[in-house]
């Protein structure tokens, strides 16, 4: 019939006008973003993390500096963990490389800055390295004996193995 | 109360405010002379708040039909205040004079462009017998007065000694002579019913029998292209082309002058659409609400009906425009003539 595809366009506009609009007011209304959004602040788990520095290493444009300080126990932890937004790329190869889960975006994507110092942005929170002084003073006053595993395997390869099981000790603990 | 239901608000607040004059002056000829006026600045309040409300309301319509949510900013939480930024915006902006333009020429086009689209509106039976000047020859008169537009149109095309402007007006003398043709022969069958070119008459004969969209509807249908054609817009508007012409006629014009062209298209906008309701929709008349009420619904009705159309269809290209204007809006509306003369006879028969 002559017309018809007019009529089902009018019949689209109208559905339109009444129907739900895509439009989102920014400031007042925020989107969430979606599960695989790449963006934002790096974000850390901090008692997940097992300072293995995997995320540092496999950073193309060496954007994120740790420091890693070692307790009495001899197990590792994040004394500072700096990611420079600027030179990011936002590959998320850190995240994918994060052994134990620890590391993720906050998908907060309101994180342009005026100045480029503002770009430096530090991973760990005051509450993380509160728990950080925690952890080593308790390692400090009770220091469980290692000689024992560490013993028996007398080559090089005998520290990992000996971390390794302490991590994974920690983890189903959580 | 009873006289009111009787002779409409409209008539009613006139014969007050007559009566109130009367007893201020004792003259008869200076009380006549003000209610004139009165009238006058009525119809231009109309306009004047008819361009405001649809500026606002088109930016409305076409976001929601595009799934946006319009203006949101100025003035709240559904940007009200929108038409007035808008005006704040032409008003401050510089009125730029192409350089080789015939001055006059090009000055006078805006301000004669928005006398035919405003003159237009004396003929608009508002109410029952609310209408500024009943004429005997209104639909004829009405369409001459309305194919006026068509000359401001060519004259600020030329004027502005600009390609885009040229070809602009030239369009616009081709789009609106050829769809007036078909208009005027979709009248014909309502004229035929009534038996007269006044419109009180249209609407009073619509208010005792049936409304006309359902004794034209192949009229209404013909009414509705056409009118959307001499206002320019979308389907048809060739005239304003942006992608091809720039925007036609007032390519050149800035600010206030430009402002003149839109006020003129939103006067022509609501004059179409009170045609609409006038001739199919049955004016005025309605159940329990006053006229003037049923009037204005109806008319906002059609302006939407137009802006749907408008948000909805994309630009035609001249010769289609052309094409279906000569040769299919023309026969059906000779043969929906043709139809009705059978169909008076055949009821005159019976």
């Amino acid at each position: 019939m002559f017309g018809k595809g007019l009529i089902t366009g009018m019949g689209i506009t109208i559905r339109h006008f009444f129907g739900k609009k895509a439009t989102f007011c920014y400031p007042e209304e925020k989107l969430t973003m979606t599960e695989h959004f790449r963006g934002g602040h790096l974000t850390i788990d901090y008692k997940k993390c097992i300072a293995c520095q995997l995320c540092a290493i496999q950073c193309p444009n060496q954007a994120i500096k740790l420091k890693v300080v070692t307790d009495a126990n001899r197990k590792r932890h994040l004394e500072s963990y700096v990611h420079s937004m600027g030179r990011c790329l936002y590959c998320d190869l850190c995240i994918e490389g994060c052994a134990p889960h620890a590391l993720s975006w906050d998908k907060d994507y309101e994180i342009s800055t005026w100045h480029k110092e503002d770009l430096v942005h530090q991973v760990m929170t005051d509450e993380d390295r509160s728990y950080l002084a925690e952890v080593m003073t308790q390692a400090a006053a009770n220091p469980t004996p290692p000689p024992v595993p560490k013993a028996a395997p007398k080559p090089a390869a005998a520290a990992p193995p000996a971390a390794k099981p302490a991590d994974t000790e920690v983890k189903p603990r959580e | 109360m009873n006289a009111m239901l009787e002779n409409g608000i409209v008539v009613t607040v006139a014969g007050v405010l007559r009566e109130y004059l009367m007893l201020l002056f004792g003259n008869q000829f200076l009380t006549d002379l003000i209610m004139k006026f009165i009238g006058l600045g009525a119809l231009i309040g109309v306009i004047l708040t008819a361009a405001i409300v649809f500026t606002y309301a088109e930016r409305k319509v076409c976001a929601l039909i595009q799934v946006r949510l319009g203006p949101n900013r100025v003035g709240g939480r559904f940007g009200l205040l929108q038409p007035f930024a808008d005006m704040l915006k032409l008003m401050s902006k510089e009125d730029i004079i192409p350089a080789g333009c015939d001055r006059v020429v090009w000055a006078l086009s805006p301000m004669l462009l928005f006398v035919p689209s405003a003159l237009a509106y004396a003929f608009f039976p508002f109410d029952k017998g609310a209408v500024f000047a009943d004429v005997n020859v209104g639909i004829f008169l009405l369409i001459a007065i309305s194919s006026q537009a068509v000359l401001p149109f060519l004259m600020g095309g030329y004027a502005s000694n600009s390609k885009y402007a040229m070809i602009g007006g030239m369009r616009t003398v081709a789009q609106m002579l050829s769809y007036e043709a078909p208009m005027v022969f979709s009248l014909l069958g309502i004229v035929m019913l009534t038996g007269s070119l006044k419109m009180s008459d249209i609407v009073a004969v619509q208010a005792d029998n049936v409304w006309f969209v359902l004794l034209q509807p192949v009229a209404f249908v013909i009414f509705v292209i056409t009118a959307t054609a001499e206002t320019n817009r979308t389907p048809f508007d060739l005239v304003e082309g942006e992608s091809e012409i720039v925007a036609g006629a007032f390519s050149e014009y800035s600010g206030m002058r430009w402002a003149l062209f839109f006020l003129a298209e939103y006067a022509n906008l609501l004059a179409v659409s009170i045609l609409t309701t006038t001739f199919f929709l049955g004016g005025w008349s309605g159940p329990v609400l006053p006229g003037v009420v049923w009037f204005g619904l109806k008319a906002v009705f059609m302006v939407f009906v137009f802006m749907w159309l408008r948000w909805t269809f994309p630009r035609t290209r001249i010769d289609q425009m052309l094409s279906l204007s000569w040769k299919v809006l023309l026969p059906l509306a000779l043969v929906n003539v043709m139809c009705t003369g059978i169909g008076i006879y055949i009821y005159r028969l019976l």
